[in-house]
């Protein structure tokens, strides 16, 4: 066990660090920050994916091949920590970097991985995830969407539903079935989906935040060149457990924790500053609320660093990745519910109004976090995954 | 960076468990069956002791994170708290110790001839170390001592007491003139807790350890017997999953093993994720704590507040689990519980070190501004 760095490692840090100081807006994270408006901040996060693409610091561990950086999970780990460390905002391609390029490394042709992986790593094209349909959600075997093989073409029909990122997407990878005689897992494929093809029409739906992230995606008549199917025609439940596995893995739960630090820094920042008699920070329950989250931000990090170093002592991905997943939903929910308690009286103001405290974003957040146990497979399935295929208990 | 254990770390772990493993007294129904002299003779020819030692003082020289799979196992086996301590001990004589302490004690405690037990807590005190009246004056000590695990075992007590007003270590022999014991009443009886009464108690010359670095060693033994101890309930809630997975696949009612049923299948998944998350805080407090890396007090704390209630909630799953049989006596859950609660409560509870968390973070956060202040 060791936590120290080599000097190449300790090299990486401090030339990303001098890097974010010149890249941040002057002032950034104390009278600088994100646009409001849900578009434009959107817009933003993509320039600064752009921006860090520019400055080599995309794809950190992905090959140089393809225009990744080519480091190693520690020096990603590392990525995750500078940029906690800076309050970097967040990018919007996220599910093209942690998904989508992830699953066509590992499961895409020569081919696929040339045309795609470049431009997902410049952020040139963003991606959405077309899983979930509306009778097919913990149940995602049962997707109803048809792809039917039509000479060089696939043509799809049907509703994918939670699509977020759909508005600002240009591919979408679907699963789809193309068998629908054989048994549910075994008749569904993996495609690559011009989301510019005629026929695909999205419409946004709101969320509890009042946000309207995600979307209901409509495929009418939409034509798929046969080349973009990742593994093989009835192959694609495989192909999609490869993505649920990154989607849940050790990359996306250091980057969450990323954000989760930033946001829990701000409120013990803003808290320890407050001036009056009756601050909450004073409150020994408040405290106590208050450290165990801080613990449990930390161990966050702590688990997606173990993991890796199972995976680069040679250990596969397994149902590890629904360890934590289901640890970090419910920490960072209740997280916010201790943040909501912390604000104590004005807890309730939101953003808009000038006694807003950090201008809402904790208000947000906290509604925001409801979605943690139920997307990318809800804690239910994640732990039947743990019980069945990590503790052998029977179906 | 690598967060993992190598060969040599994960085999003694192994080996202290299997050889736990041939003592069913420690796990057995009846607390006070559970003291067995054999125990402490076999960790000793197997060279536990000695592997903290450095080698000119007869040991192996090893560092405490190379024992942390191995403390687990005593927590998993429900081995003697002067297991730990001794351990403990030996990291604050290696690091503070004079050259006549550490000849004195470190060969011996090498060959395991030395059992050394921890006397903290005061009635109607708290954690705090300065909040003790036990006190040195002259070559005698007094006071009275609660809680004092595997006490009537002990060779040594390891005691926290004020010398020039100040909290230090004092180093008190059990076979002393004014040195007494009063077994307590208590829900773990297997931990052999005494009362240590020292009515001015004789110390020899040397039984003062690290006085001159000030509060670090008092400062020291709470964080290792934070870490330490944590990892200990680790073992304790990673064999309650197992318990309760094993069960929850065999047990059989309506017609099905009872893991099968969602209600007992998720239990057993969140116990599961627990275990790993309280792994990941424990494994790392122990390793800050033996490279006494900057964080290594607030990483220690973390540790034993939450891993303490994650093995709080694992024995109280486990019982749950076996339904009826759980509740009985002759299964034996009740001794887990027993001593997962009693280490709770031992080197600062939940709330207190939350507390150290909660301080050490603002503090932290508060240095931080003012650094970006100075550069700015």
């Amino acid at each position: 066990m060791d936590f120290t760095y080599t000097p190449a490692e300790e090299a990486f840090r401090s030339s990303l660090r001098a890097w974010l100081v010149d890249a941040l807006p002057q002032g950034w994270g104390e009278s600088v920050f994100e646009p409001e408006d849900e578009d434009e901040r959107a817009m933003f996060r993509l320039d600064w994916e752009r921006k860090l693409h520019a400055g080599g610091w995309s794809g950190i561990n992905w090959p140089t091949e393809y225009g990744g950086r080519g480091a190693t999970l520690v020096e990603r780990a590392i990525f995750a920590e500078e940029m906690a460390r800076a309050r970097a905002p967040e990018g919007i391609n996220i599910i093209g970097h942690n998904l989508a390029g992830p699953t066509i490394l590992r499961h895409g042709t020569q081919a696929q991985k040339k045309r795609f992986l470049p431009p997902i790593i410049a952020s040139q094209e963003v991606w959405c995830q077309g899983f979930s349909e509306p009778n097919a959600g913990s149940d995602l075997a049962s997707v109803r969407t048809r792809a039917q093989r039509r000479g060089d073409k696939f043509i799809v029909n049907g509703q994918k539903i939670w699509t977020s990122f759909a508005q600002y997407s240009h591919w979408c990878f679907a699963l789809v079935r193309t068998d629908p005689d054989a048994p549910k897992h075994k008749g569904l494929s993996f495609l690559l989906i011009d989301m510019k093809s005629p026929g695909i029409s999205i419409r946004p739906l709101r969320q509890i935040s009042g946000e309207c992230e995600f979307n209901e995606t409509f495929f009418d008549d939409v034509e798929v060149p046969a080349e973009n199917i990742v593994g093989d025609v009835n192959d694609g439940w495989r192909i999609a457990m490869t993505t649920l596995a990154y989607e849940r893995g050790p990359e996306d739960g250091l980057a969450r924790q990323v954000r989760f630090k930033q946001e829990l820094d701000k409120l013990l920042g803003m808290l320890d500053t407050q001036a009056g008699h009756h601050r909450s920070i004073d409150n020994a329950a408040i405290r106590q609320k208050l450290a165990r989250s801080i613990t449990e931000v930390e161990v966050m990090r702590l688990n997606a660093l173990r993991t890796f170093s199972k995976y680069l002592n040679g250990e596969d991905r397994g149902p590890d990745a629904s360890i934590i997943k289901l640890y970090w939903s419910h920490a960072a929910q209740n997280m916010y519910e201790n943040a909501m308690d912390a604000l104590g009286p004005t807890a309730p103001i939101a953003g808009g109004d000038p006694l807003s405290a950090a201008g809402g974003r904790f208000q947000l957040s906290y509604l925001q976090s409801k979605a943690f146990t139920i997307y990318s497979g809800s804690s239910e399935i994640q732990r039947n995954i743990i019980g069945e295929r990590m503790l052998g208990l029977p179906r | 960076m690598n967060f993992g254990f190598d060969e040599d770390q994960k085999s003694l772990g192994d080996t202290v468990a299997q050889m736990l493993g041939d003592f069913p007294a420690l796990t057995a129904p009846d607390p006070a069956d559970a003291r067995d002299a054999a125990v402490w003779s076999g960790l000793a020819e197997l060279g536990l002791f000695a592997l903290l030692v450095p080698e000119e003082h007869g040991g192996a020289g090893l560092a405490l994170v190379d024992v942390a799979l191995a403390v687990e196992a005593l927590g998993a086996g429900l081995a003697p708290f002067t297991v730990a301590t001794t351990l403990i001990a030996t990291d604050l004589i290696v690091r503070y110790g004079t050259d006549r302490q550490k000849s004195a004690w470190l060969p011996r405690i090498a060959a395991g001839q030395l059992r050394i037990a921890v006397a903290m807590l005061e009635q109607g005190r708290g954690y705090d170390p300065a909040d003790v009246e036990t006190s040195v004056s002259g070559n005698m000590i007094g006071g009275r001592k609660i809680l004092v695990p595997d006490a009537v075992d002990a060779d040594l007590f390891l005691t926290l007491a004020l010398v020039d007003a100040e909290p230090a270590l004092v180093m008190v022999e059990r076979n002393a003139r004014g040195v007494a014991l009063r077994p307590h009443a208590d829900i773990d009886p297997s931990s052999g807790f005494c009362e240590l009464i020292l009515e001015g108690a004789s110390l020899t010359d040397c039984a003062i350890i690290g006085h001159k670095f000030s509060d670090a060693p008092v400062q020291r033994l709470i964080d290792l017997g934070a870490a330490l101890h944590a990892g200990m309930m680790m073992g304790i809630a990673a064999r309650m999953l197992d318990t309760s997975v094993d069960y929850a696949r065999t047990r059989v009612q309506f017609g099905q093993p009872i893991g099968a049923f969602q209600s007992i299948k998720h239990r057993c998944a969140d116990m599961a994720v627990a275990v790993e998350a309280g792994r990941s805080a424990a494994y790392y407090a122990v390793w800050a704590v033996s490279e006494d890396a900057p964080d290594h007090a607030r990483a220690s704390s973390m540790a034993k507040a939450y891993c303490g209630e994650i093995a709080r909630r694992a024995c109280n799953e486990a019982i749950q689990i076996h339904g009826g049989m759980g509740f009985t006596w002759e299964l034996g859950l009740h001794r887990f519980l027993r001593r997962s609660k009693v280490i709770e409560h031992a080197f600062g509870d939940e709330a207190w070190h939350y507390e150290r968390v909660i301080a050490d973070t603002l503090a932290g956060q508060a240095n931080a501004s003012d650094h970006g202040r100075a550069a700015a």
